[in-house]
């Protein structure tokens, strides 16, 4: 097989950090090779690297044996390096057709030519086995449809690489195979393919080839026989996986006092009829499938969404919940699902990010000096280990485990009662996913009560003392978390009986 | 294969929304009129081609605004800028003697530059497109009254004829084509309006450029993602949008045969006003020129309203605007929203 693109010694150096250090990559023609590593560790900046986005202060990058630099996304397209990002970048208000070729329509008569260019889109997407009208916009279309519209347009550009940057992580198991068979056919055709991914089953089931990275070095380039997943993993984060979960449950008496009390709450449109008991210092875990009930119930918890029946008790007190801040100020706490739209707020400072919790229930009349509120986040950012030059780093240019700390600090800082986590861990990297589980641990320690949503059930599993199983927007069953297996739960959602 | 050639598939593509809405409150504005006033002539032809001539300059200044709020952008100099084309003229011709065609180049000079300065300033400095073209405002503003704080009248046989000129319209009768009754004619600057309605269209629908615009305002940095040029495409903007509104002073100009400093205070928020009532969404990324046409002569049937009944004051034009401009960034909202559950 012949070499497509070679990467040799290429050296990043931010502000403070070495992003990249004496970094090596190569790909074949007609090759998947997989780039791995957690967050930070130095992925993304190879990649915006190779894209023009970023540019490097040392190394040399090699396109079919010719010396590149680009210098831009234009540049890079124009080489023959395409990219299709996680978060689609394409242009909404645009038809699926007009994002395929936009900047580089068909002309005819000087004019662009519109049949041609729904033509061509409509056999490319029939390539994909989607049978759909191009020329609607693209907003009109799932995120599946949208990320398939990228990949068509990398295709279309007929880049000799294409870089698929976590393209599956919004795809469903059904379009994830559809990607797969998608990518195949492209390696068949002799492009060679970077994907990047933290799904390890899927690393396995098209790659030829994986690179590790880790904190910006090159760990190695290995055949997928090579490694198995344990090697794998135990290579991306430095450790041992049984090191990394080696937690322990948290210690709940049996005479331990209640701290949150729902009985039959339902909102206006979907949940009829929840009832939960809470005590503290416990972690009680929410199974079930997206959709099934879990964010709504949390939601209804913390006054976000308005409960229409049932009662809501907090320390014997019944609460009266009709917006956020009272929750806030009943010292209950949530971490949306989404944390760069309801979570994060990206343009400010990791301090200010903090504060904000803090700030809401004390009132914002008394405000906290510069100096106490450096202090405090300060403190948080040791004690969760966020990987950042100081507090006044702006949070979006944090990678998403360390966002997901900071949310986790802002919750911390605020002392809660009851903290309400919704998927904390979805898209952060095995090792920052740990972290994260011993952090929630920890604080159940210290007497928090803590309510986990999560789809990962072996997560649950690991950290639940009991785990409450929603099915159609129903509470169906509730289990003991250190007696149950991940087949317990799964029939049961299957199924529905307790 | 899915059939995306059918008649009604096409008609019920959702980004037609906007201008079914324009077009739908249109007509029934103007059946409400004709319901109304017909014994008064509100149906004639003569009433039509008045909606034109009337309000060809913001028509020609929206064919700019449309391009610049399909961007993403904003640009509140266009009023500052057409009155001081109007200065121009009426000083270089009436004070300094000049052939009037010497002073429109002057502005198309100074209009073009000012814009293209203005992009400039607003992608490679980062500085709000308000901000940016406000100061734009002043400064054109400013020159007006450097110029002149008097009125000046403009008296030349250019303007006179270029003004007094007109295209009857006529009818075919009893084997000869004879001038419509009552009469109605269109001038230079429907003409003109026309004109950049069809080269608006066809930048926006048939070049590059004109899908660079809309890529932009769907969302900048996926168009830089794609490798196309935001920067070149928005400095472009700003300037053809200097044009316009020189273009739109010209109007002005030969409408009022008279330059004034103050004239056309704000006038840019009534260009705006005729964009977004055309579809436009202010946020970016959706409009057309066709939608635009309708807002102007949405905008402009209000008062041609209130005129026929003749007992209103013309302020519940002002308000009348008001609640139809409410009642389409609502449309907006609401097709926004409904666009973004889908996902």
């Amino acid at each position: 097989m012949s070499e497509l693109l070679s990467m040799k010694g290429i050296t990043i150096e931010f502000p403070g950090v070495k992003a990249l250090d004496n970094v090596d990559f190569s790909l074949n023609a007609g090759e998947i090779h997989s780039l791995l590593g957690e967050n930070g560790a130095g992925k993304s900046t190879l990649i915006k690297c190779l894209t023009g986005v970023n540019h490097m202060d040392e190394g040399k990058i090699y396109l079919e044996g010719k010396e590149i630099r680009p210098s831009s996304p234009m540049e890079a397209i124009e080489t023959g390096i395409s990219t299709v990002f996680q978060e689609v970048n394409l242009c909404p208000n645009l038809s699926v057709a007009e994002n395929i070729f936009v900047g580089r329509q068909p002309m005819k008569h000087r004019q662009i030519n519109w049949r041609e260019i729904n033509q061509r889109a409509e056999e490319l997407m029939s390539r994909f086995h989607l049978d759909i009208d191009v020329t609607r916009p693209l907003s009109y279309y799932s995120t599946a449809i949208q990320q398939m519209t990228s990949i068509a347009r990398a295709v279309d550009i007929q880049a000799k690489v294409l870089i698929l940057d976590e393209p599956t992580s919004s795809l469903d198991e059904n379009e994830v195979q559809l990607l797969f068979s998608v990518m195949r056919e492209l390696k068949a055709n002799g492009m060679g393919i970077i994907f990047i991914t933290h799904f390890l089953d899927q690393i396995y089931a098209v790659s030829d080839r994986m690179t590790i990275l880790r904190n910006g070095h090159l760990v190695g380039t290995y055949g997928i026989n090579e490694l198995s997943k344990v090697e794998l993993v135990t290579k991306m984060v430095g450790k041992d996986m049984d090191v990394i979960f080696n937690l322990k449950r948290a210690d709940v008496k049996p005479d331990s006092r209640i701290t949150l009390q729902a009985n039959h709450i339902g909102d206006s449109s979907h949940i009829k009829d929840i009832s939960l008991t809470l005590k503290e210092g416990e972690l009680l875990g929410f199974a079930g499938l997206l959709g099934s009930g879990r964010t709504e119930t949390a939601e209804m918890l913390f006054g976000a969404s308005r409960i229409v029946q049932g009662e809501i008790i907090l320390d014997g007190t019944k609460l009266n919940l009709t917006k956020p801040f009272d929750a806030i100020k009943a010292k209950i706490a949530f971490c949306p699902e989404d944390r760069k739209r309801d979570g994060i707020i990206g343009d400010l400072s990791i301090r200010e990010n903090i504060m904000l919790a803090v700030q809401s229930r004390k009132g914002f009349m008394k405000p906290m000096t510069r100096q106490e509120q450096t202090d405090l986040a300060n403190k948080y950012i040791a004690l969760l280990g966020i990987a950042t030059p100081d507090c006044e780093k702006k949070a979006g240019e944090l990678s998403g485990g360390n966002q997901q700390k900071v949310i986790l600090a802002r919750w911390m800082a605020a002392e809660p009662e009851v903290l309400i986590l919704d998927e904390p861990t979805r898209g952060i990297d095995i090792g920052a996913k740990a972290e994260i589980q011993r952090l929630m641990l920890e604080m159940c320690g210290s007497g928090v009560s803590v309510i986990f949503i999560s789809s990962e059930l072996d997560e649950i599993i690991r950290c639940s003392n009991r785990i409450v199983i929603m099915r159609d927007r129903e509470k169906v069953a509730e289990i003991d978390g250190s007696s149950c297996t991940q087949q317990d739960i799964l029939k049961i959602i299957a199924e529905g009986a307790a | 294969m899915h059939n995306r050639q059918s008649l009604l598939n096409r008609i019920t593509n959702p980004k037609y929304i906007m201008v079914y809405a324009t077009i739908g409150i249109f007509l029934i504005v103007y059946a409400f009129g004709a319901f109304m006033y017909s014994d008064k002539g509100f149906l004639t032809i003569r009433t039509f081609a008045n909606l034109f001539i009337d309000n060809a300059y913001y028509g020609i200044s929206a064919v700019g605004m449309t391009m610049v709020l399909i961007t993403g952008g904003i640009d509140l100099s266009v009023g500052a800028v057409a009155s001081l084309t109007g200065m121009f003229i009426a000083y270089g011709t009436t004070v300094l003697g000049l052939h009037p065609m010497t002073c429109i180049l002057a502005s198309l000079v100074m209009g073009v530059g000012l814009g293209l300065l203005m992009g400039w300033v607003i992608h490679y400095l980062n500085v709000p497109a308000f901000i940016t073209t406000l100061t734009g405002m002043f400064f054109a503003r400013g020159v007006c009254s450097l110029i002149s704080r008097e009125s000046i009248d403009i008296h030349h046989p250019f303007i006179d004829a270029l003004a007094g000129w007109k295209i009857y319209l006529m009818k075919y009768a009893n084997g000869q084509w004879v001038r419509i009754r009552p009469i109605a004619f269109i001038n230079f600057n429907v003409i003109l309006f026309v004109i950049m309605i069809i080269i608006g269209t066809f930048i926006l629908q048939r070049t590059r450029f004109g899908r660079n615009i809309y890529a932009i305002g769907g969302n900048e940095q996926s168009a830089s993602l794609m490798g196309l040029p935001s920067g070149r495409t928005k400095i472009l903007v700003y300037g053809f949008n200097g044009l316009c509104s020189v273009l739109a002073g010209v109007s002005y100009a030969l409408y009022v045969k008279s330059g004034w400093n103050l004239s056309l205070q704000g006038g840019e928020l009534e260009v705006i006003t005729c964009a977004v009532i055309g579809g436009t969404l202010l946020t970016g990324g959706v409009g057309s020129m066709i939608g635009t046409l309708f807002g102007v002569l949405l905008k402009s049937v209000i008062p041609a309203l209130i005129t026929f009944n003749g007992n209103l004051l013309s302020w519940w034009g002002k308000i009348a605007t008001g609640l139809l401009l409410l009642l389409f960034i609502c449309i907006q909202r609401f097709v926004v929203t409904s666009a973004g559950k889908r996902k």
